[in-house]
């Protein structure tokens, strides 16, 4: 027989398929062992209503740390809600792993849409799954509020169930682009998106800022990688001397280490997707070192105004500090909390969507109120730098554009 | 940047990760060459690889410690040395457990494929339990930098390792199987097994020495791989998929033709990307795998193959 490569071939595909199978069945797992975590804080007292509040988000897979952080701002609310907030009722949280894939989003909603007893979602965390999972949810009037996904178009598509407590990237983007233009003061920007949901409507809304501006700039797109080095030598022919990234930590990891490698002396940028201390592992303290990160999200560790939550978060979280929409996930569950609160034992998914519109109240990201289409009311763009291996906040947008 | 800069700089980038792919691809080839056998759990080898590089590396190197000089120099070494022995006892592991006990009974070649996938399978999941499912960098082992300009294009230390590092192992390899006695009766088992065997050669060592030596070319190429592309449990697959091409673009089976086959495919890959699109790098290289073989359906070197241990 001779070499005939023939043979093996379709053996590698189906190698591909069952990859995938495979990473279902553990976060599969994954959910599971969270299910069993959360259970353990349920106080089953006989004749005690509960209600149950659903989580959708990654808890697995290479972004998961997002999701890990909301869970836990979830977990956080839910917690002294239970223990100080003098309810009726007593709430438990179902999570749902969608791993941050759309493909995974339906079906972690269905997971708790079949579930009678939850009452709302906080979630999805990331954008695409939430453009998959929201048919589903708005179908059943359930509601879900995502404490982080900013894809502009999700408040444009009819979704009759959607809140979120995130301003969405347009707000950002005309941020980013701000800071571009006044303070990077950069001549030319090398707009790259990861073809995400979340990344084409960040990088478009970078786009229209950098346009009114006057600032020139390359619009690029590449799929998550392990191998920027190609995409790094397309930067720098482009002459680019600023390179904003729509996208998520664990790549704009792997492009800041490329760009280093490459001697890239321009400004490196990326969004919210971004915001977390597991970019500085990943690309290393030294490379990440100087980037820049925008992000419509101000750090909790550092607002005298949300100490209180700090602290209860670390007590909730085993030592734990806040992280990237960790806040924003405690002020979504607070935000039903409230409304659960107002409807008393007789809450359903009905009365809950009703009332969720007319929410008011002060979380500790922001004020929590909602435009008709779900939005939530303003919102201030921070900017933040990594310095000497540590995230910090330089400051919102437009106090750091001022003279 | 000039066009001649840009063209260098993409040649060396294509060459740098076509060196590893080839360091994966002699793995598979080898391992076809003997068995005649696709060893798709090749690419959790290389995975566990530099897993074992990357601790040995994190247990000398302090946090936030950049070390220089011999000090960067020995520690490299020591990475890849542990990534190497790494890889090799996961390959070792791996012929033990999922490919020994079936050609003892005989097995159809069928099992021998869903046996591999099984382990890679139970290799992956579990690195994915034990060593979380973040990606984790490889520690700062040197201070990177530009070492030297190429025609305009910048080298820096890291490429320099890899390649020097690729090279050496390529060569290595070349002379083990081209003029020792040991490669020798890896080439007589790969012509024909059974004459080999009544010839006084060690059929069952050969397969074991095959394996290892693949497990430490691959452990090592793991190992550099993560000092660029960070290490995770499912790294593997995407490298695995491209050496499998390289191996059989180069022909599969021949050492030489897995080197060449890796170069090239890095280098069609560095062009393409640049030149279309990024995103579109695999369809480009792939597209250039199936026109190599519907000229040479053997690949570029290769030959016809003996009768399968």
């Amino acid at each position: 027989m001779t070499g005939s490569p023939r043979t093996p071939r379709p053996r590698t595909r189906r190698a591909g398929v069952l990859r995938p199978v495979a990473g279902v069945v553990a976060g599969l797992a994954m959910v599971g062992a969270a299910l069993t975590a959360c259970g353990g804080g349920d106080s089953n007292e006989a004749g005690t209503k509960e209600f149950l509040i659903g989580f959708q988000g990654p808890l697995s897979g290479e972004n998961q740390q997002l999701g890990i952080n909301a869970y836990n701002g979830v977990l956080t609310a839910v917690d002294l809600a239970n223990r100080t907030g003098g309810l009726p009722f007593t709430l438990r949280i179902v999570a749902s792993d969608d791993q941050g894939v759309p493909e995974q989003g339906p079906t972690a909603a269905q997971k708790l849409i079949d579930n009678p007893d939850v009452v709302a979602v906080v979630g999805p965390v990331f954008s695409a799954p939430t453009k998959a999972s929201e048919p589903l949810y708005s179908q059943t009037g359930l509601l879900s509020v995502s404490p982080s996904a900013t894809a502009p178009a999700l408040t444009d598509l009819g979704f009759t169930s959607f809140y979120r407590v995130i301003a969405p990237d347009t707000v950002q983007g005309a941020g980013a682009a701000e800071y571009l233009a006044k303070v990077v003061k950069a001549k030319r920007v090398y707009s790259l998106d990861d073809r995400s949901e979340y990344g084409t409507g960040l990088s478009g809304a970078v786009e229209r800022g950098l346009k009114q501006a006057g600032v020139a700039y390359t619009h690029d797109g590449i799929n998550p990688t392990k191998d920027y080095t190609s995409q790094a030598t397309k930067i720098m022919a482009d002459g680019a001397d600023a390179v904003y990234y729509s996208g998520y930590y664990s790549d704009f990891a792997l492009l800041t280490k490329a760009l280093r490698s490459k001697g890239y002396d321009g400004a490196i940028l990326s969004g919210d997707g971004s915001n977390d201390d597991q970019y500085i592992r990943q690309a290393g303290a030294a490379n990440a070192e100087g980037t820049l990160i925008t992000c419509p999200c101000s750090d909790a560790n550092t607002d005298p105004a949300a100490t209180g939550f700090v602290s209860e978060y670390k007590k909730v979280n085993s030592g734990l500090k806040p992280g990237t929409y960790s806040g924003e996930a405690y002020d979504a569950t607070n935000a039903i909390i409230s409304v659960l609160r107002k409807l008393g034992t007789g809450a359903s998914r009905e009365s809950v969507l009703a009332d969720f519109g007319s929410v008011d109240f002060p979380g500790v990201t922001k004020r929590i109120r909602f435009e008709r289409n779900g939005d939530v009311q303003g919102s201030t763009v921070y900017v933040y730098q990594v310095k000497d291996g540590q995230r910090v906040v330089l400051g919102p947008v437009s106090s750091l554009v001022k003279p | 940047m000039g066009s001649a800069e840009q063209i260098s700089q993409l040649t060396i980038d294509g060459l740098m990760v076509g060196a590893l792919y080839a360091v994966i691809a002699l793995g598979y080839t080898l391992v076809y060459g003997v068995l005649q056998l696709i060893n798709f759990a090749h690419s959790e080898v290389f995975m566990l690889g530099a897993f074992g590089g990357l601790f040995a590396s994190r247990a000398l190197v302090p946090a936030g410690a950049t070390p220089s000089g011999l000090t960067s120099a020995g520690l490299v070494l020591f990475g890849l040395v542990a990534g190497a022995l790494a890889g090799a006892a996961a390959a070792y592991a791996l012929e033990r457990c999922a490919y020994r006990p079936l050609r003892r009974r005989g097995a159809p070649r069928l099992a021998y494929l869903i046996s591999a996938i099984g382990a890679s399978l139970f290799a992956f999941n579990l690195a994915g339990k034990e060593f979380g499912r973040q990606s984790i960098p490889v520690p700062d082992l040197f201070t990177n930098g530009t070492v030297v300009t190429v025609l305009g294009a910048e080298i820096s230390t890291q490429s320099l390792v890899i390649a020097c590092t690729a090279l050496a192992m390529l060569l290595a390899v070349d002379h083990l199987v081209a003029g020792t006695r040991l490669g020798q009766s890896v080439r007589a088992v790969a012509q024909d097994a059974e004459c080999a065997g009544l010839m006084g050669v060690d059929v069952q060592k050969v397969i074991v020495v095959t394996f290892v030596l693949g497990g430490l070319l691959a452990g090592a190429g793991g190992f550099l791989y993560a000092m660029t592309f960070n290490a995770s449990y499912t790294m593997g697959f995407v490298p695995g998929i491209k050496a499998f091409t390289a191996a059989v673009l180069g022909g599969i089976g021949n050492v030489r033709g897995a080197v060449l086959g890796g170069l090239l495919l890095g280098l069609v890959e560095s062009f393409g990307g640049y030149l279309f699109d990024a995103s579109y790098k695999n369809v480009i290289a792939f597209t250039v795998l199936v026109l190599v073989l519907l000229v040479r359906p053997s690949g570029l070197l290769g030959t016809r193959l003996g009768r399968p241990a």
